[in-house]
């Protein structure tokens, strides 16, 4: 069974190593005996017809005021897909672009296309160091935060999990990222999913079940994860 | 005044520091000069008839300085430099601090610095340089020095600042952007078209499709370009010289770094013979823990490298892996290294599939066993210290590279200079 799996401005949201996000969900989807098919869309592009997964990666200031225009472009495709329950992955930079908006530390807006309803304001101070969050459906995830955006979530937008160690979404409601439907932000990188198999096969299992497919997820060989993972937990920020 | 003061506070205090045995404290004479005798460093380096010479970017600056330093040595300029690792004003000073006569006299000609993105800007601040040479920008550690506009903008601010020459890359976009419309002269080094492929620019090494990257010639003359390398000799064109010639520094990027060393050297001695110049390039040996050999007990040759970053680890894979070598991988996290590991996923390993590398060591082994298990490239041993992984590798018969990140090539490099049982 073939995965389509939308990489949104790859070659402009790509610093902190996100790539290795869409790495590790072709692989898995593999060893599950998927098909995964990567679609890259960058500004300007058709977006592409057959979405099962969309992934979004952090990128410098500059790359986000660039391709600001475009998300406005495709924000109501963007919409429809996440209300029709596709799994997203939106790491950093587009995580904050899935939002409402953010102001830079220069008093620049930039306006989101409001998925989530989370504000961001540029800060001074870089959040910087190893995170432990909490979650009801993946259990804990590490990952690396590295931001100086600080964002509220509105009163009803739900979070991705509880900071147990770190900063998160601002370092003071020890609150991280968000969730609509199966749309996740967060500001984890590491990159996030290789030491999380647990959510990257979440997000495929999501994808399967609403293409109604009764596929069943092999088990894979994670030693070495499990171990990352344990290492991760002893870590300090 | 401030000459005497500060010379003489230096060399004590780094008298008494090694009377205590700590010979690795190379900052601590600088950072009690700095906060004594403030303006201590601009004084005694305007004393240098031919001024400052400042070497930054993001990759190469440690190779690239020696070769220079070397160059100059050769043709009779008396040349203070900044040893090794301690490229920040501390270290600068301590040095300065020590090889000053009593009096405040510096006995040298010109200094050329290795310094880091972020301190050379600031060094400029104090003291103009005369020329600076800048190599590259490309996405270095990310929690340390920000991303790769920043860092760009840091080097060509740098470059801006120099008041008789620059001398830039000519492929690399951004620097060469930044200095077109500059007032002092600019010299370009580059590689010859054909070359292109083998020298990946930052965006091209995160591009989506890096089969088909859009490499295209920069538009300037060349006052130097590499023109062709193969294994460890090098052709290079100056002017209408053009020269090849067996180095011990080998790897692509040092190739590139070398053409970088000879348009610096060509800018500040422009009456050297091009073809003596090019030759005087093969006396020069690797920097400490960049491609430096270690010959073991049982007559194999072990080459350490230090990899800091995406580029620099593509770049040692590409130069230093053959099939029948061994292969150790070596990541710390400490701050020197990058505490983020997500840089290692912007390196794309599977031009090691097929082989099996014999360990992974230091305090993220697991995570890059880990990385390494998405390339579909097999690890046969992972283990986290680097004493034991060095003795377990050094074992193994043949001929051995080892890629370490900052700290961990450190902990090796020493561990390898003692050779206790390796």
């Amino acid at each position: 069974m073939k995965l389509h799996v939308v990489h949104i401005y790859p070659n402009e949201m790509n610093t902190y190593g996100d790539r290795g996000n869409l790495l590790v969900l072709e692989k898995r989807a593999q060893w599950h005996g998927l098909e995964p098919v990567i679609h890259y869309y960058s500004a300007g592009d058709l977006f592409p017809k057959e979405v099962d997964i969309v992934l979004g990666g952090g990128g410098q200031d500059s790359a986000q005021s660039d391709i600001q225009k475009d998300i406005l472009r495709i924000g109501n495709k963007l919409h429809t897909l996440v209300d029709a329950g596709v799994p997203m992955l939106m790491v950093c930079g587009t995580y904050q672009l899935f939002g409402n908006r953010f102001l830079t530390v220069d008093g620049k807006e930039i306006k989101g296309i409001g998925v989530f309803d989370v504000e961001t304001i540029g800060g001074a101070k870089r959040l910087i160091g190893n995170i432990a969050v909490e979650t009801e459906e993946f259990g804990t995830l590490y990952g690396f935060e590295n931001h100086s955006g600080q964002t509220r979530l509105g009163q009803d937008q739900p979070e991705l999990g509880k900071v147990a160690r770190g900063n998160g979404n601002n370092g003071e409601d020890k609150t991280e990222g968000a969730r609509t439907r199966n749309a996740i932000g967060t500001y984890m990188h590491g990159p996030l999913l290789p030491n999380n198999p647990q959510l990257a096969d979440g997000l495929i299992r999501l994808a399967l079940q609403r293409k109604g497919a009764t596929v069943q997820l092999k088990s894979i060989d994670d030693e070495l994860a499990v171990r990352s993972r344990q290492n991760a937990a002893k870590r300090s920020y | 005044m401030r000459k005497i003061a500060g010379t003489l506070l230096g060399k004590s205090v780094a008298g008494a520091v090694r009377l205590r045995g700590k010979s690795s404290a190379q900052a601590l004479p600088g950072l009690v000069v700095e906060k004594i005798v403030p303006g201590y460093l601009p004084a005694m380096l305007k004393q240098l008839p031919d001024g400052v010479t400042i070497i930054t970017g993001t990759n190469g600056k440690t190779t690239t300085t020696k070769m220079v330093v070397e160059l100059l040595r050769a043709n009779g300029k008396r040349v203070l430099t900044n040893p090794t690792g301690s490229n920040m004003t501390r270290g600068i000073i301590s040095s300065v601090s020590q090889q000053a006569k009593h009096g405040g006299k510096l006995p040298f000609d010109i200094a050329v610095l290795e310094m880091d993105e972020a301190y050379a800007k600031h060094f400029t601040t104090m003291l103009r340089p005369k020329f600076v040479l800048g190599l590259n920008a490309s996405r270095d550690q990310l929690d340390r020095f920000g991303e790769v506009d920043t860092v760009a903008k840091l080097i060509s601010e740098t470059m801006l600042a120099a008041t008789e020459g620059i001398i830039t890359n000519a492929d690399d976009k951004r620097l060469s952007a930044a200095v077109r419309e500059a007032k002092t002269p600019v010299h370009y080094f580059g590689v010859s078209p054909k070359l292109l492929k083998f020298f990946p620019r930052d965006d091209e090494l995160v591009a989506i499709d890096a089969s088909t990257p859009t490499l295209q010639a920069a538009d300037v003359p060349l006052a130097v370009e590499l023109t062709d390398f193969e294994g460890a000799t090098a052709t290079y064109r100056l002017g209408k010289t053009i020269e090849t010639v067996p180095l011990h520094v080998t790897g692509q990027h040092n190739f590139q770094n070398a053409a970088a060393a000879l348009a610096l050297v060509r800018a500040i001695m422009p009456d050297i013979e091009p073809a003596k110049l090019i030759k005087q390039l093969e006396l020069v040996k690797p920097a400490f823990g960049r491609g430096q050999t270690f010959m073991l007990k049982d007559g194999s040759a072990l080459q350490l490298n230090l990899v800091k970053n995406p580029a620099s680890f593509r770049q040692g894979l590409a130069s230093y892996v053959k099939v029948s070598t061994n292969v150790m991988i070596a990541i710390n996290d400490r701050v020197a290294d990058s505490r983020d590991m997500s840089w290692l996923w912007d390196v794309d390993f599977s031009s090691l599939q097929g082989q099996t590398i014999e360990l992974t060591a230091g305090s993220r082994a697991v995570d890059m066993a880990l990385r390494l298990q998405y390339d579909a490239v097999p690890v046969k041993n992972i283990e986290p210290d680097l004493d034991a992984a060095l003795k377990t590798f050094c074992a193994l018969p043949g001929d051995k590279v080892i890629f370490a990140s900052y700290t961990a090539m450190l902990h090796l490099h020493a561990a390898l200079e003692r050779k206790k049982d390796l």
